[in-house]
């Protein structure tokens, strides 16, 4: 291990244990999932888990998951989750009392803007709103101003709970505002749409967000038009969340590939090749 | 030991403290697992495949994950060899000197490349104790078909390679025509041979109607392939002299004891540090427990002690 931190090569990812506190369902197809794990003293906002669920021998990998709150004195991790496969479906059905392990912190999370002074924009697309919520958190605790978009499908999965969480948080003169593609609820329409409002009206020194891929694209297209910093969380299929399998590639504007657990999964989004 | 069993054993030269070793592009360059046990304990590790070259390796999705197993396309996206002695051969020698052996894998798309590879690790990576010579790569020259997809292909890449390698030299074969090719390659030269390689499979999304891989097929691997590998260790063992590092789908102790009993001096993990990063300690554990069990004082005793 000498030889290794001489090198910088330390690996800082961990296997910890953990054991359900809360795993509920919140909104449609989505749950709020708190655990007790030691991972939490460690863990940075816009870093995730890769968790073990038990119940199925025949699928071998974890599941990754961000967090949107982490309490390091208790040793607490809050995460939000959409049931979108056979692993998360798993997942929710572990109960109050359960214990398994997760690999973690993974990555490198969010990063303050370099320029303090700026407000900033957190755009979320679905449950991408749980790592932003954890951003919220980092710039709530570095005094920086922000607004958030939230947008989801329908009103249906909009997950309040997870909103009230974030509320307390806000700014004096600060909002969520909530986006639909349905028009269900709030603004109708695709959160970049209301995005070209909000700068239009304030001055933002920075973007931070987490979506469907084809969302953030269009963040940071509208980030590079107007010369706004932008950090962009990526997902991909992963096989280990620590750099030993080479999967989770991310191309890049300069050529080659990036990995998404290791040098992700926050990037600066004009570096890459979207 | 603990148990008082010996555990060492003697790869085709490589030297082990027990026979654990890790398989190529499941394990990084070993730095990656510090955080979770001490790597030395292993008995070695075998880096990503290397080449002449960096490589940028294969469009994402890279990796798909289907019954009992994973499939991949990763394409042996790697630094090259300059670039990985450059930053992490500090950390493999360290690893060496720790006591834990380093194997090299060699990576190309032409018996050139192959060649161009193993003298860059001769030259630059001095410390590794072995160089494992990955011949299921495509060779590009000779319209993609596998570099040792026969036993005259695998002969002819391994001829032209034996000469330039000083250290133990390892062949890690296709699962293809395991008898005929083990022979050749122990002829051409190999001290030893590791199998298998993933088995070439397909998965389809029946919605997009599109592979789930950035590419048709892809590598299967993962507990899905063990019987198969059993099977090859086994008809390799009887086909050759020179030891067999077991490789396939070895997810527990029990998995390792019976690629051993097929015949295998080493066993190597893969797919299965992915998901259980301190798979390798815990294997070793239940390994040496099975051999206390068999009332043996060596492992070496139970390598092919396999009764049919």
């Amino acid at each position: 291990m000498i030889a290794a931190n001489a090198q910088g090569l330390q690996g800082t990812v961990g296997l910890h244990e953990f054991c359900v506190l809360a795993n509920e369902q919140v909104a449609r197809d989505t749950f709020r999932l708190e655990i007790s794990s030691l991972v939490a003293k460690r863990i940075q906002p816009g870093q995730f888990m890769n968790f073990a669920v038990p119940g199925d021998p025949t699928h071998i990998l974890r599941i990754p998951l961000s967090f949107s709150h982490a309490d390091a004195p208790d040793s607490h991790v809050t995460m939000y989750y959409v049931t979108v496969g056979e692993g998360t479906k798993r997942l929710s059905s572990m109960r109050t009392g359960d214990i398994s392990t997760v690999v973690g912190p993974c990555g490198k999370g969010w990063r303050l803007p370099e320029d303090l002074s700026g407000r900033c924009l957190l755009v979320s697309g679905g449950i991408g709103l749980a790592p932003i919520a954890a951003a919220a958190g980092m710039l709530s605790d570095a005094g920086i101003a922000y607004d958030v978009i939230a947008g989801f499908q329908t009103a249906a999965r909009i997950p309040e709970r997870l909103i009230s969480e974030m509320e307390p948080l806000l700014a004096d003169d600060a909002k969520i505002h909530l986006a639909t593609d349905d028009g269900s609820y709030g603004f109708a329409g695709f959160t970049t749409r209301l995005m070209e409002q909000l700068i239009a009206e304030h001055s933002y020194g920075c973007v931070l967000t987490c979506g469907p891929e084809v969302m953030m694209h269009g963040i940071a297209a509208i980030c590079a038009r107007e010369g706004i910093a932008c950090q962009a969380s990526m997902e991909r299929m992963m096989g280990c969340g620590f750099g030993a399998c080479g999967a989770c590639n991310i191309p890049l504007v300069a050529g080659g590939y990036a990995s998404c657990c290791m040098d992700g999964p926050v990037f600066d989004a004009k570096e890459v090749a979207w | 030991m603990v148990s008082g069993v010996n555990m060492a054993v003697n790869l085709g030269g490589i030297k082990m403290r027990n026979p654990i070793n890790t398989a190529s592009g499941t394990f990084g360059f070993g730095w990656q697992l510090e955080g979770f046990y001490d790597v030395s304990m292993l008995g070695a590790i075998t880096t990503k495949g290397t080449s002449a070259v960096p490589w940028e390796g294969n469009p994402a999705p890279r990796l798909c994950e289907v019954t009992s197993g994973i499939m991949n396309t990763i394409g042996l996206a790697n630094p090259g060899v300059a670039g990985i002695v450059e930053k992490f051969g500090a950390y493999l020698a360290g690893l060496e000197d720790r006591g834990c052996r380093v194997i090299m894998q060699a990576a190309g798309h032409s018996i050139e490349e192959y060649r161009d590879a193993v003298r860059l690790i001769e030259e630059l990576a001095p410390f590794a104790s072995g160089v494992e010579l990955n011949i299921s790569c495509p060779n590009i020259a000779r319209g993609g078909r596998l570099v040792g997809g026969t036993p005259e292909d695998a002969s002819e890449v391994v001829r032209a390679v034996r000469p330039l390698v000083s250290r133990p030299l390892l062949v890690k074969m296709a699962p293809v025509r395991v008898p005929e090719i083990a022979k050749a390659c122990e002829d051409a030269g190999a001290d030893a041979l590791s199998l298998i390689n993933t088995i070439n499979a397909m998965s389809i999304d029946i919605h997009t109607r599109r592979s789930r891989l950035s590419k048709p097929t892809g590598g299967l691997s993962g507990p899905a392939i063990h019987p198969i590998a059993v099977r090859m260790v086994w008809e390799a063992a009887r086909a050759v002299s020179i030891p067999i590092n077991g490789i396939g789908g070895i997810a527990t102790g029990a998995d390792a004891a019976e690629m051993i009993l097929a015949g295998a001096t080493a066993v190597t993990i893969g797919t299965q540090n992915l998901p259980d990063p301190t798979a390798g300690p815990r294997i070793l554990a239940e390994l040496e427990q099975w051999a206390v069990e068999q009332n043996v004082s060596d492992i070496n005793e139970l390598v092919g002690a396999f009764e049919c």
